[in-house]
């Protein structure tokens, strides 16, 4: 089947009513659980799982996607208006959308993510469409040595942002470097910090932890700070859509962010979660005027959302050009194939062409649903702003206290997040940036697993770094982002002395 | 409250027909079963547990909830398990490893295999495959011995964790095979799938269902597989027992079990084991098992009983070389 014969065929499946029923609940669904903090796509896809018996593997496969893309969208919403990030990929966003709902364009960033967000997938589809094969292979080519390096850039690409005070944003990486040390180590097996809780071998929840950081220590200040509630009545309806200037901002930041997430996504590991920190750390280097970026720049949003949505989007190619999931959502979709008695595997592809084309098809009608379905919503989430706090904060705390239930059903989860929310307030009020605390955390265990990996594979020879293009790569930009502000510094006093 | 009422009903119902002494154990289940599950929706053991409790459930006449509560290799299904006990309507699934090998993988479980759970029956087993990429030039297991080496570590393997199944059958087999091999411990098949594709390592015992695909696919090459006869799902693939010198007897195979609470009356137990072994006597059954990597193998609660103590026994042996090495 030809690319254009099989997305002819795909659009064709797609738009049967009883398999589009089912992309609709799909990113439906999504939405709102990306809207709720704390429930996610993991969740809502675990809880679906046994109802899929009961429908054809093809449309099981694109509702369950649809509530993972669609999750995308929805996360935006609660991190833009109350810092509570659905997801841990849009903890970013909160950094520029909260103050712009803050400031009173709610509206514009709400409009900003949504926008982002269709295109990043859009470009993502694109992507997945002529590059399957190529970002499959890419996938079994990258060894550890490669990963570990990758992820090392990353971590110093995006260690500086929300925060002015480098020293401070360094603190929060290392923090996040620790915590991510607790639990089974997988190189070794031994039991880091568990102190015999059966609980944390495999390590802290990371919704707990997300979920504490930003959630539980934004209500106990807002609590705090009664005034904070007028604020929020002020802002509002005033303006919902983009200025012109908005629209010129935003439109580069989208399309950088979705070619980072676009080759990101196809990674497995942690694709998603690194190409959003890695285009708002971008987007920030090249602005020339950095200073506004935690302010509410538009493209600290625009690039971001744009770039999580692509990842979720070429997410898929490995997972269905060779059955390999790289995160834990993917396997659970590739789970819901097996129900269904289908061996996901390389050759899924030509033995269920309909499979791969249909659910591609529906990738660009769910895109579209939840564009046409988000727009309209941007209102109603704004004007959400307006009930009292004192109804609300105690909702969002029931929520928080589900989602974070819904990961594993332990209730140890939902004492981790009480504790770690109180740490997430005394962090908030010395200005400490939860994000990059979560960044270190996500990395860390990754790092850690994948350099000495690699290490264990060579034989101890630290070559393997150098010897391997890709990673090799990785190192010299490493080192070209650490020489790169000592080589402005020279440059700068260099032009002074001149003068 | 509403078990209480239920069990107020029974009581009065079995005063009212004291003439049908055994009325209390024909009540039983009295309201829904809930099965834990120490693995995440959508994987081989939760898929396993699915099929076989989705049959129980009629055959029992209430609704059969399955409770997944991943983590720490299963660890966390079981104790969950043994939290929720006391009702009478708490059981659970389980993979070998929390009933052999965890106890000595952990600081602590938080439960003791031999007084806080009552075996009911073992459900399936599952051999491993010994995988190998397509491009090397290791074809059979003499060749594999041979490029393995004695104790230069020539090969590397990946595993799915330090003290996983697929880690302590590579132990095994390298000891009986007299070779030593490079362990690389990766979190999950598909991992070391992609590292064994892209060259990285060499080899990996790995669950069929996670291999074949890419065998069919032409990718990658089954060299032995640790069962005792052939296994429907890749039937041509050669015994390892037997074979290139190793013991007739080579044997290693993960399992799933059914497992209940202590406490649980002898009556709950024996009427699960039979409803259990008819289920996994159905051609389809065990037909829809196969196509996940299982094979049935239902047997009385004391043979599982026998097979935890005796691979507990012999992984026990295989951790002790490891952790002396």
């Amino acid at each position: 089947m030809t690319t254009w014969e099989g997305l002819l065929f795909g659009i064709g499946f797609v738009t049967q009513p009883e398999v589009l029923i089912y992309c609709f609940l799909g990113v439906v669904l999504g939405t709102f659980v990306g809207v709720l903090p704390g429930i996610g796509a993991m969740a809502a896809i675990s809880l679906l799982l046994p109802i899929t018996y009961y429908i054809t593997p093809e449309a099981a496969l694109i509702m369950l996607a649809g509530v993972y893309y669609g999750a995308q969208y929805g996360g935006a919403v609660a991190s833009i208006l109350l810092r509570l990030p659905g997801t841990p990929q849009s903890a970013v966003t909160t950094l520029d959308g909260y103050p712009m709902a803050q400031s009173g364009r709610a509206g514009v960033a709400l409009f900003t993510a949504m926008a982002s967000s269709f295109v990043g997938s859009v470009i993502g589809i694109i992507v997945l469409v002529m590059l399957a094969g190529w970002l499959s292979r890419a996938a079994t080519a990258f060894g550890a040595a490669d990963y570990a390096a990758m992820m090392i850039l990353g971590l110093v690409a995006a260690s500086t942002i929300g925060t002015a005070r480098p020293a401070k944003g360094f603190a929060m990486v290392t923090l996040g470097l620790l915590l991510g040390c607790i639990g089974t180590d997988v190189n070794s097996g031994a039991q880091r910090f568990t102190f015999g809780q059966t609980e944390l071998l495999d390590g802290i929840n990371l919704v707990a932890l997300a979920m504490g950081l930003f959630g539980v220590a934004e209500v106990i200040a807002n609590v705090r700070n009664p005034d904070r509630q007028s604020v929020a009545a002020r802002i509002g309806l005033r303006r919902l859509m983009p200025t012109r200037g908005d629209l010129r901002r935003m439109v580069p930041p989208m399309l950088r962010g979705s070619a980072l997430g676009s080759f990101f996504g196809a990674l497995p590991g942690t694709g998603s979660t690194l190409s959003s920190f890695l285009s708002y750390s971008m987007e920030r280097r090249i602005a020339r005027q950095p200073e506004r970026f935690g302010t509410g720049a538009v493209e600290g949003v625009a690039g971001p959302e744009s770039a999580n949505n692509s990842a979720a989007i070429t997410a898929f190619a490995p997972t269905l050009t060779l059955g390999i999931p790289g995160d834990p959502i993917m396997a659970l979709l590739l789970g819901a194939l097996v129900i269904h008695g289908i061996q996901p595997g390389p050759m899924m592809l030509e033995a269920r062409p309909e499979m791969f084309w249909g659910l591609v098809a529906s990738f660009g009608i769910g895109n579209l649903l939840l564009l046409i379905l988000n727009l309209p919503l941007i209102g109603i989430w704004v004007a959400m702003l307006r009930i009292p706090f004192n109804y609300l904060y105690p909702a969002i705390l029931v929520f928080l206290c589900l989602g974070v239930y819904s990961v594993r059903g332990l209730t140890f989860d939902i004492v981790a997040v009480a504790g770690i929310g109180l740490a997430g307030y005394l962090l908030a009020i010395a200005r400490f940036s939860p994000a990059l605390l979560l960044l270190g955390f996500v990395l860390g265990p990754l790092i850690e697993t994948n350099l000495r990996r690699a290490f264990l594979i060579s034989r101890g020879d630290p070559m393997v770094f150098l010897e391997r293009p890709i990673a090799a790569g990785f190192v010299i930009a490493t080192v070209a982002l650490l020489l790169l502000p000592v080589w402005q510094a020279w440059r700068r006093r260099g032009a002074g002395s001149r003068l | 409250m509403r078990i209480r009422f239920t069990r107020r009903m029974a009581l009065a119902g079995a005063v009212a027909l004291t003439a049908v002494p055994a009325f209390g154990q024909d009540a039983w289940p009295t309201g829904p079963v809930r099965v834990f599950v120490g693995f995440p929706a959508g994987s081989s053991p939760d898929v396993l547990a699915r099929i076989v409790t989705d049959q129980l459930a009629q055959r029992l006449g209430q609704p059969i909830v399955i409770e997944n509560r991943p983590g720490a290799g299963g660890v966390i299904g079981v104790q969950q398990m043994l939290v929720s006990a006391g009702d009478g309507h708490t059981f659970g699934t389980t993979i070998n490893g929390p009933l052999t090998t965890a106890q000595r993988m952990m600081d602590s479980t938080g439960f003791d295999v031999e007084t806080d759970i009552l075996p009911v029956t073992l459900i399936a087993t599952s051999p491993l495959v010994l995988a190998v990429s397509a491009d090397s030039d290791m074809d059979d297991l003499e060749s594999f011995i041979a490029a393995a080496g004695a104790d230069i570590e020539a090969i590397a393997y990946g595993s799915v964790g330090q003290g996983s199944g697929a880690h302590l059958t590579a132990e095994l087999f390298a000891t009986e095979a007299g070779v030593s091999m490079l362990h690389v411990p990766f979190t999950s098949y598909a991992e070391v799938t992609t590292s064994i594709l892209g060259g990285e390592i060499d080899a990996g015992f790995m669950a069929p269902s996670a291999a074949l695909p890419f065998v069919e696919a032409g990718t990658m090459r089954m060299l032995g597989i640790t069962s005792a006869e052939p296994f429907a799902q890749a039937p041509d693939v050669p015994l390892i027992a037997g074979n290139a010198g190793l013991p007739d007897d080579f044997r290693a195979e993960l399992w799933n079990a059914f497992i209940a609470p202590a406490g649980t009356d002898a009556a709950t137990i024996e009427r699960l084991n039979t409803e259990i072994a008819d289920i996994l006597a159905d051609p389809a059954v065990q037909e829809q098992l196969v196509t996940i990597g299982w094979q049935a193998a239902p047997g009385t609660p004391d043979d599982l009983r026998a097979r935890i103590a005796d691979d507990t026994a012999m992984w026990g042996a295989v951790i002790d070389r490891v952790e002396t090495q």
